[in-house]
């Protein structure tokens, strides 16, 4: 049983601090964390606060035992897992909570602060925004002020506190910079990241169904940014291959699976002027890697091209990254038929989507070639009734037949899904790339912004003598979706289309400006990676930089850096010599004729003059003010003129 | 403040060093040191820092967090984990600077009996224009309070040592030290000023009744007002006679003085080494130190007879300090100091 509070002497003045580190700690995990942990934090602060308000109990062990117990069988049921940035937090968020519920000593408010700086951290590796860095340091002086409310006596306030651990920060931020610029960064971690799955994949779905999602998010979210070396590639050549997607079910097409195939690259023929751009991407926690269609060379390590020359990382993408990659616009792939798998690439499930097979091959039949085939396909989706929509109707359960004959309205994946069908059914290798497609030019930053609302879907087809052929059959019916991108066909089509009216023109560079600056802010901050400490030290003047001389640079910039703030310290610690205040001084002791006791200071002896000495009162007090405040206080000439003028006066 | 010493269970000068070598450790500062005057100002090079329990966690806390920084490759969580590096650099350096420039100087130990704890005053001041904060002094086995140090102000510390038996205490060395800031650091210096302190005999609880008045024992009837051999004046305390007061002298000086005389008194006692009924010195020292106490609260004159000296009785303060003082320091080789 907990002793009642308050008999000895254990009522924490200092615990409101921690707990407002606390909370700050906690905030950034607020939504991703599960509503019960949330509640369950809230609840036990109000619990503590209320123990300490009214001097009650603390909860009995075996109370506190069992809602530990609850609460890690909780964290176990939401999450299946224990490891993870996700579970991680929730477990440090609950393990403050409860550490909360036993907090008697000091020490346990240790513990509470050590927590709160795992939560920034777990908060930090969760998400980078612009505004990370001003929180983290925010989050860092309240933890460290927190920390020095602990000790500290009564007599000093919290405004003191806080002053000095803002000049504490303020001598630790030199040290930290010099550090954070010259440790070494490697490319590779240590121990596989495990994948978050509480806060979901964003970006593109590795399964496409075109007749179950009946709307398209239209996310305006940054999908990644391009900074191009030369000129910007036109927008219909803006293809940002992604996956590709080759066996088809009837319903939904797949093709997750990542088989790495060295010779893939070796069998690109490329033409014509490379393009180098280099790609900051935002994390997605997949692995596919988006390169402008097709890449050639990338930059990005453990990333290898699969034998559908899609591009895919080792391990998932958790973080914002940076690759530099060239990419020819003008290619041939796997002319060769040995090199593609006909049978993979042709396959459709018996049965299905009957009558798009039927037409297919009427059409193949009528036209005599599979290239005139093709362009009769395309006219036919030009031609006739077809729409492009962002919310089409359900389709059934033959969602070719039903888009292609029924409904007649659909967006990217439907026209790719039915293109692809009905030239496997006329017996021509067909398969589905899914990536981006154009991307707004950031004119302020001269970088091209790819949002997830640029999501796109294409085909490609084999013909003989060719290889894959790029085919967008959107191109056919919205063309203006391929020339403007997707923003400027929303902007003037669909909007408008529902009484919308276009964002205005400010807001939009407002936009634009925000996205040059954050752009910036992962070039600089976030994308400091071992490429860009290479270059940054080429730059400072170090030849072939490599981890010792870095490390080298860095130990004898922090001690130079310290011996600095030692000085400085030294300075501001100093006993200053005896001066002319102190000369006054004596004179004034030695007329009131009484002696400065052992370790008597100016006030006390003061208090004692008043009573014992014959000198005026008021005299003594001016005194004792103006040679504290000379000797002491900040300089200035005005208070020791005024302590020789009130000392001549005795 | 034992729990700054967590995760080590038990309070220590260095947490993790065994008393043989902290010892020697103790030894080596003395003689590079040597002792200190009544009055010392704390160079920096006599101010020693270790991390405590709770900096040893940081420092383990950080690089944790450096590997994990490493794994992720996130920028900003190397942010912060090189801010809460350098801190703790910055932290090791203000840490040492909370001593250096304090100047100590000794304020003086009231006796004791033994058994009380001696209170051994120090005046810490801080001469510079920046607070001190958390400033301790500490012996073996206690601790002052925790004071700030404003500029320009001095704290008067009282360190308690328990005493045993009556004699000199010896303060041979005690040591100031902060945690100040964030107790990551304990940072500490040692003075020798070689304090040393009066312990009287502690008074014995079941002391036997002390020797009666000699006037009621009959002695020099004759002489019962003690008006005979006229010794001095003095000054007139509460509780003298009237018919002692120097009424003359009073006249002339408008002081009151009280008239002495050597020899019995009605209302004086004399307490003799040699009558204690005990056969153990200590014993009778301790009943002698009883006889004094007891009498001196009840005001009443009193001599002290030891074997080679002799306090004729009177009353007061200093009177029974001398007394005491000399029952402290019976037998013992520097009696005379």
């Amino acid at each position: 049983m907990a002793k009642p509070r308050g008999t000895d002497g254990s009522l924490l003045a200092s615990l409101p601090w921690t707990l407002a580190a606390l909370a700050l700690a906690i905030v950034p995990h607020v939504q991703f964390l599960p509503i019960w942990i949330t509640a369950a934090f809230v609840a036990c602060c109000a619990w503590r606060y209320a123990i300490e308000q009214r001097r009650m109990l603390l909860p009995a062990t075996w109370v506190r035992a069992l809602l530990a117990l609850a609460c890690f069988l909780g964290v176990l049921i939401t999450y299946s897992s224990v490891s993870g940035v996700g579970p991680g937090s929730a477990l440090l968020a609950i393990m403050a909570a409860l550490k909360l519920l036993e907090t008697r000593k000091r020490r346990d408010q240790f513990v509470l602060l050590f927590i709160s700086i795992f939560l920034v951290m777990s908060s930090l590796l969760r998400e980078q925004f612009m505004w990370s860095l001003p929180y983290l340091m925010i989050a860092v002086l309240l933890i460290m002020t927190a920390w020095l409310r602990m000790s500290a006596t009564q007599a000093e306030s919290a405004t003191s506190s806080f002053r000095t651990s803002s000049r504490l920060l303020m001598y630790a931020f030199p040290l930290a910079l010099a550090m954070w610029v010259f440790f070494p960064r490697i490319a590779t971690p240590f121990w596989a990241v495990p994948i978050d799955t509480s806060s979901g994949t964003t970006g593109i779905s590795d399964t496409m169904s075109p007749g179950d999602i009946s709307s398209l998010s239209l996310s305006d979210e940054v999908a990644f940014r391009v900074t191009f070396d030369d000129a910007i590639p036109q927008p219909r050549d803006r293809y940002w291959r992604g996956l590709v997607l080759h066996s088809f079910n009837g319903r939904s097409w797949s093709g997750r699976e990542h088989a790495t195939d060295r010779s893939a690259r070796d069998k690109i023929v490329v033409s014509g002027a490379p393009i180098a751009y280099t790609v900051t991407m935002e994390p997605t926690r997949q692995q596919w890697v988006f390169a402008l269609d097709i890449p050639y060379t990338w930059s990005l390590a453990r990333t290898t091209m699969g034998s559908q020359h899609q591009l895919a990382r080792v391990q998932p993408i958790d973080q914002r990254i940076a690759y530099d990659a060239v990419s020819y616009t003008e290619y041939q792939t796997d002319v060769d038929k040995a090199d593609i798998f006909p049978r993979r690439s042709l396959d459709l499930p018996e049965g299905s989507n009957p009558r798009t097979r039927e037409l297919a091959q009427t059409m193949y039949a009528a036209a005599g070639s599979k290239s005139a085939f093709i362009e009769s396909v395309l006219q036919k989706f030009h031609q006739e009734e077809y729409f492009y929509t962002l919310q089409p109707p359900a389709l059934g359960n033959n969602p070719v037949d039903a888009f292609l004959f029924n409904t007649q309205q659909g967006f990217c994946e439907h026209y790719a899904s039915a293109f692809a069908v009905m030239m496997r059914s006329a017996g021509i290798p067909a398969r589905i790339v899914l990536g981006y497609q154009g991307g707004e030019l950031n004119p302020k930053a001269g970088h091209l912004i790819v949002r997830q609302s640029d999501a796109h879907a294409w085909t490609e087809v084999w013909l003989e003598g060719i290889g894959w052929r790029r085919v967008d059959p959107t191109a056919a019916v919205a063309p203006e979706r391929i020339d403007a991108g997707m923003s400027g066909s929303m902007l003037n089509g669909a909007a408008a289309a529902w009484g919308l009216s276009a964002p205005s023109a400010f807001l939009h560079n407002l936009g634009l400006s925000w996205d040059a600056v954050n752009a910036k802010w992962n070039d600089l901050v976030l994308g400091y990676g071992p490429d860009k400490q290479n270059e940054l030290m080429q730059k400072l003047g170090m030849q072939e930089p490599d981890w010792r001389k870095m490390m080298l640079t860095m130990i004898g910039l922090v001690i130079g850096m310290v011996i600095l703030i030692s000085l400085l310290l030294a300075l501001r610690y100093r006993t200053p010599r005896p001066d002319k205040a102190a000369i006054l001084y004596r004179t004034f002791v030695k007329k009131s004729g009484i002696s400065i006791a052992v370790g008597e200071s100016p006030t006390r002896f003061a208090a004692r003059a008043q009573a014992e000495s014959e000198l005026d009162e008021e005299l003594i007090d001016d005194v004792t003010t103006e040679y504290l405040h000379a000797r002491y206080g900040a300089p200035d000439s005005q208070s020791l003129q005024r302590l020789q003028q009130t000392v001549s006066q005795l | 403040m034992s729990s700054i010493q967590w995760p080590f269970p038990k309070a220590r000068f260095t947490s993790g060093i065994s008393s043989a070598a902290n010892q020697r450790v103790q030894r080596w500062a003395k003689k590079r040191q040597g002792i200190d005057k009544a009055v010392t100002t704390l160079r920096p090079g006599r101010v020693y820092i270790l991390p405590t329990g709770v900096g040893l966690i940081y420092a383990l806390m950080s690089f944790a967090m450096l590997l994990g920084s490493m794994n992720y490759n996130n920028n900003l969580s190397f942010v912060l984990t090189f801010m809460l590096a350098g801190l703790g650099f910055v932290a090791m350096h203000q840490c040492q600077r909370n001593l250096v420039g304090l100047e100590l100087s000794f304020a003086g130990v009231e006796p004791v009996f033994a058994g009380q704890s001696a209170q051994f005053r120090v005046a810490v001041s801080n001469h510079s224009k920046s607070p001190r904060y958390g400033v301790m002094l500490y012996a073996d086995k206690s601790v002052s309070e925790v004071h700030d140090l404003p500029p320009g102000e001095s704290r008067v510390f009282t360190l308690a040592v328990k005493t045993d038996r009556r004699g000199w205490i010896q303060l041979e060395r005690f040591g100031v030290r902060t945690f100040f800031p964030f107790e990551l650091f304990r940072s500490w210096a040692w003075m020798h000023m070689n304090l040393r302190g009066l312990v009287y005999p502690a008074a014995a609880d079941d002391a036997p009744r002390p020797p009666p008045t000699q006037s009621a024992q009959g002695h020099r009837q004759h002489d019962a007002r003690g008006e005979e051999d006229f010794a001095g004046l003095r000054r007139f305390h509460e509780g003298d006679s009237p018919r002692h007061v120097a009424w003359k002298a009073y006249a002339r000086s408008g002081q009151l003085l009280s008239k002495q005389f050597a020899g019995a008194d009605t209302s004086s006692q004399w307490f003799d080494f040699n009558s204690v009924p005990t056969e153990d010195i200590e014993q009778r020292l301790s009943i002698l130190a009883r006889w004094i106490t007891d009498t001196d609260q009840s005001r009443a004159d009193y001599g002290l007879r030891l074997p080679r000296r002799e306090f004729p009785p009177a009353h007061g303060e200093a009177h029974r300090q001398q007394c005491l003082e000399a029952l402290a320091l019976f037998g013992l080789d520097d009696a005379n100091g």
